[in-house]
C-alpha cells in the first residue's frame, strides 16, 4: 500500500463514457479504485462503516462532479481528493467525539527505534488505530499519500507547523505503542 | 513527491512510512457498489428521463404533425383498404362516409405510413440496447394485436385494435426516432474493455 497503488490510469474512453453516466463505466472506475480509496477513507475515519459511508458519499461526489473533469491533473489525483475531502468532512461532523490530535505536551519527541517491530503489520496497524483520528489521518497522508505539509495544512484547515508536528509527535507515539503495546487515549488540544 | 522537504524525513520516520505503506489494502465488505448503483440509478434516472424523453417526445410531435392523414394528402387511398403491409383486417362493414368507416380507413393509412416510416428510420439508426429491448417489447405488442386483428370478424370489433395498433406504432416510432435523433451522438457504441494498469 502507497500512494502508487492510487495512481491508476484510467482510459480516456472509459472517462467519456463515465461523464455520460454510463453505469457500466463508472462500476469500471469504482472497481479499480475500490481498494486505495476505502484504504484511504479507512485510515482517516477508523472504522469500517465510517470508511464505507465515506466511500459511498466520495463516489456520489465523483458521479455528481466527473462532468466537470477535464484531465488537467490525473483522474486518481482529483479522485483520491474527493475521498481525502469527504474522510475529513466526516471527521468535522464527529467533532468532539473523534477529532483530536497530539498536543505540544502530549509526546516527547523520541527516535524509538523498533525496526524489528515495523515488521508485524497487525501489530502495527493496531497501533496506527490506536492514534487519535487527527494524528493518524495526518500521518498517514503525509508518509503514504506524500501529501506536503501545506498540502496537508490546507485540507484540514491547520498551519504547516500542525501538520509538521503531527507527523512528528504521531510517529513517536506510534514507535511507543509499538514498543510498548500501550493504548493511545485521545486528547482534547487539537480539533478539526 | 515534489514539494517536500527532505530534511523532514527522519530515518526513523524513513522506516514507519516504510511500515505504513507495507499495510496490506482494504476492501468494503459487503460490496458496496449495489447500493451505489441504486443511488446511480435514483439521481441519474431523473436526469436521462429528461434527456431521453424529450427527444422522443420531440420525434412523437414530429410524425404526428407530419404523417397524420388528412383527406387532402390520401386522396387516392381507398378508405376500406386493409393493411397494404400487414394484410390483416376484416373487409369494411360500416356504411360508407359513416364516421366509424372514416376513422378505420385513417387508422389503416396511418397504420402504413407508420411502418414506412420505422422501417426508413431502423435502416438508418443505431438501436443501444436499451431502446432496442423497448422496441422488441412493443413489437411484440403489435405482433399480439395482429393476431387478434387476424380473428375479428367485423369492423366494431376491428376499430378498437386498429386504435391499439397504431397507438403502439407511434410508440415504436418514438422509440425508433429516439435512436435516431442520437444517430450523430457518435458515442454510443460500446466501448472497448477497460484497461487499467498502475502509473510508474
Amino acid at each position: 500500500m502507497s500512494a502508487a497503488s492510487f495512481r491508476i490510469e484510467v482510459p480516456e474512453l472509459v472517462l467519456a463514457r463515465a461523464r455520460r453516466g454510463d453505469a457500466r463505466a463508472l462500476e469500471t472506475i469504482y472497481r479499480a479504485f475500490e481498494r486505495p480509496a476505502y484504504t484511504l477513507a479507512l485510515r482517516i475515519v477508523g472504522d469500517p462503516e465510517s470508511a464505507r459511508e465515506v466511500m459511498h458519499d466520495a463516489m456520489l461526489r465523483l458521479i455528481e462532479r466527473i462532468a466537470q473533469f477535464r484531465g488537467e491533473a490525473p483522474f486518481w489525483g482529483w479522485l483520491r481528493q474527493i475521498v481525502v475531502n469527504e474522510a475529513l468532512m466526516h471527521l468535522r461532523r464527529m467533532r468532539g467525539i473523534a477529532l483530536d490530535g497530539l498536543d505540544e505536551g502530549d509526546e516527547p519527541a523520541g527516535e524509538g527505534p523498533t525496526p524489528s517491530l515495523f515488521a508485524d503489520g497487525a501489530r502495527v496497524e493496531r497501533a496506527l488505530m490506536a492514534l487519535p483520528p487527527l494524528t493518524r489521518s495526518v500521518l498517514w497522508l503525509y508518509h503514504v499519500e506524500e501529501y506536503t505539509h501545506q498540502e496537508i495544512a490546507e485540507m484540514t484547515g491547520k498551519s504547516v507547523s500542525f501538520s509538521k508536528s503531527q507527523v512528528a509527535r504521531g510517529g513517536s507515539r506510534l514507535r511507543r505503542l509499538l514498543d510498548t503495546h500501550e493504548e493511545a487515549s485521545p486528547c482534547l488540544a487539537a480539533t478539526l | 513527491m515534489p514539494g517536500r522537504d527532505p530534511l523532514d524525513d527522519r530515518p526513523a520516520d524513513t522506516a514507519l512510512a516504510a511500515a505504513l505503506r507495507a499495510l496490506p489494502e482494504r476492501a468494503p465488505e459487503p460490496d458496496l457498489w449495489p447500493a451505489l448503483s441504486r443511488a446511480l440509478e435514483l439521481r441519474c434516472g431523473r436526469r436521462h428521463v429528461w434527456r431521453y424523453l424529450l427527444p422522443a417526445a420531440a420525434a412523437a410531435a414530429l410524425v404526428v404533425a407530419l404523417l397524420w392523414p388528412t383527406p387532402a394528402m390520401h386522396e387516392g387511398v381507398s378508405p376500406a383498404a386493409p393493411s397494404a403491409s400487414t394484410g390483416i383486417g376484416p373487409a369494411s362493414t360500416f356504411p360508407a362516409g359513416s364516421s366509424a368507416a372514416t376513422e378505420l380507413a385513417q387508422l389503416r393509412q396511418r397504420s402504413r405510413t407508420l411502418e414506412r416510416w420505422i422501417a426508413a428510420v431502423t435502416a438508418h439508426a443505431p438501436q443501444d440496447g436499451r431502446d432496442l429491448m423497448a422496441a422488441v417489447e412493443v413489437e411484440d405488442l403489435i405482433g399480439l394485436v395482429d393476431v387478434q386483428l387476424g380473428v375479428a370478424r367485423t369492423d366494431a370489433d376491428a376499430l378498437p385494435l386498429w386504435r391499439q395498433r397504431v397507438a403502439l406504432l407511434e410508440d415504436l416510432a418514438a422509440i425508433r426516432g429516439n435512436a435516431f435523433a442520437f444517430a450523430e451522438d457518435g458515442d454510443r457504441a460500446e466501448a472497448m474493455p477497460a484497461t487499467f494498469h498502475l502509473v510508474n
